[in-house]
């Protein structure tokens, strides 16, 4: 039944995945995704990245505000769980006066 | 270990991490009180080491569970399917407390304050600079995460690879660019109810972004050891979720406190 020797069997090269989603192209699948990614997001980080730095650069040095002692602002009903307990946890001398004015 | 059963339900070995988790998160919680109040920080790093070492082999042994022994059928993964939107769910109302906080006192600004918002002598962050990057980037991560979760199912392992890399490295700048934020802000915690809710709000979004960071670098070592299959990788597809729940959190934040409270 096999060897009829009417069957002429051709050998055709075919590339199979081991798994059935691979062979399937979805139309929303990887490689729309992949485009959304290397030309969307990424090059708009890199782009407000690159804006970003400029405009730092332009109003970075800007006037620090004159020190007012207002009540509601530098409020320390408790001291802060650390050093000295004035000072808050991301606490910048140059930007965050203490109590009573800037320190530097 | 490997004991056969007769129903395709998950009955968890017997397993010690329930148990240091709650003694670690009472140690915790009391190294907190003890710090804050006696100036001792020994209980509290006791209790941090103690919760890290159980999330770690808790979390290590659900892998194994799942991705070595097979035991994670197509209905325990429904249950941890289930259990993760339980958990966002829980988060999400979290959140919502911190923005509860934020329009009660922002939206009718008291007389202390000066019946204004932003408070008078407080200079807040422009919309425009850092904090619009840091949307990009979180939406941008959002678009990799897609992008990866694709080539997983899929079955394209390099470029799963790239798409994870890409938003881990996402995740990294954001915080980075937080923590720069959060050293030069004029404004600081003790600064009236607009630090106090800025701070909370955005630390605790932060913590949630060092969080999924980690959640998702976890999957990125789990893919480069080949658990993930194409059409079985939940621990990806939860680290996902929480990822777009930390974007859309920082979306909230994003326009109302940084752009309308601004």
């Amino acid at each position: 039944m096999i060897l009829t020797g009417k069957h002429h069997i051709v050998g055709v090269c075919v590339r199979r995945f081991a798994s059935k989603a691979a062979t399937q192209h979805e139309a929303g699948g990887m490689d729309l995704w992949k485009k959304f990614s290397l030309f969307g997001a990424i090059p708009c980080v890199g782009i407000l990245t690159f804006k970003t730095i400029l405009d730092m650069k332009k109003h970075g040095h800007d006037e620090r505000p004159p020190f007012v002692a207002y009540d509601h602002l530098r409020i320390r009903n408790k001291r802060f769980p650390w050093g000295d307990g004035r000072r808050s946890l991301f606490h910048n001398p140059h930007t965050n006066p203490l109590p009573d004015g800037y320190e530097a | 270990m490997m004991m056969k059963s007769d129903h395709s339900f998950h009955l968890v070995d017997l397993s010690p991490w329930p148990l240091t988790g709650a003694t670690g998160a009472f140690i915790l919680t009391t190294g907190i009180v003890k710090w804050f109040q006696e100036m001792n920080m020994n209980l509290f790093l006791f209790g941090m080491m103690i919760m890290a070492l159980t999330c770690i082999q808790w979390w290590r042994d659900i892998s194994r569970e799942g991705t070595f022994q097979g035991l994670h059928t197509s209905i325990v993964a429904k249950g941890l399917r289930w259990g993760m939107i339980l958990f966002i769910t829980s988060e999400v109302l979290f959140f919502f407390s911190f923005f509860w906080a934020f329009f009660h006192s922002s939206l009718a600004p008291s007389m202390e304050i000066g019946l204004m918002w932003p408070p008078k002598g407080v200079l807040p962050f422009n919309p425009f600079q850092v904090p619009l990057l840091n949307t990009i980037i979180l939406l941008g991560s959002g678009v990799t995460v897609t992008w990866a979760h694709h080539s997983i199912m899929e079955n394209n392992f390099s470029q799963a690879f790239l798409g994870l890399l890409l938003t881990v490295t996402l995740g990294v700048y954001f915080t980075s660019l937080q923590a720069l934020e959060y050293w030069e802000a004029s404004f600081t915690i003790s600064d009236s109810a607009y630090g106090s809710t800025f701070f909370m709000a955005t630390g605790f979004h932060g913590i949630h972004v060092i969080i999924g960071t980690t959640f998702l670098t976890v999957c990125l070592s789990r893919h480069m050891k080949s658990h993930f299959s194409s059409n079985h990788h939940f621990g990806f597809e939860a680290a996902a979720w929480y990822w777009h729940f930390v974007d859309v959190v920082w979306l909230f934040l994003y326009m109302s406190i940084y752009w309308w409270g601004g």
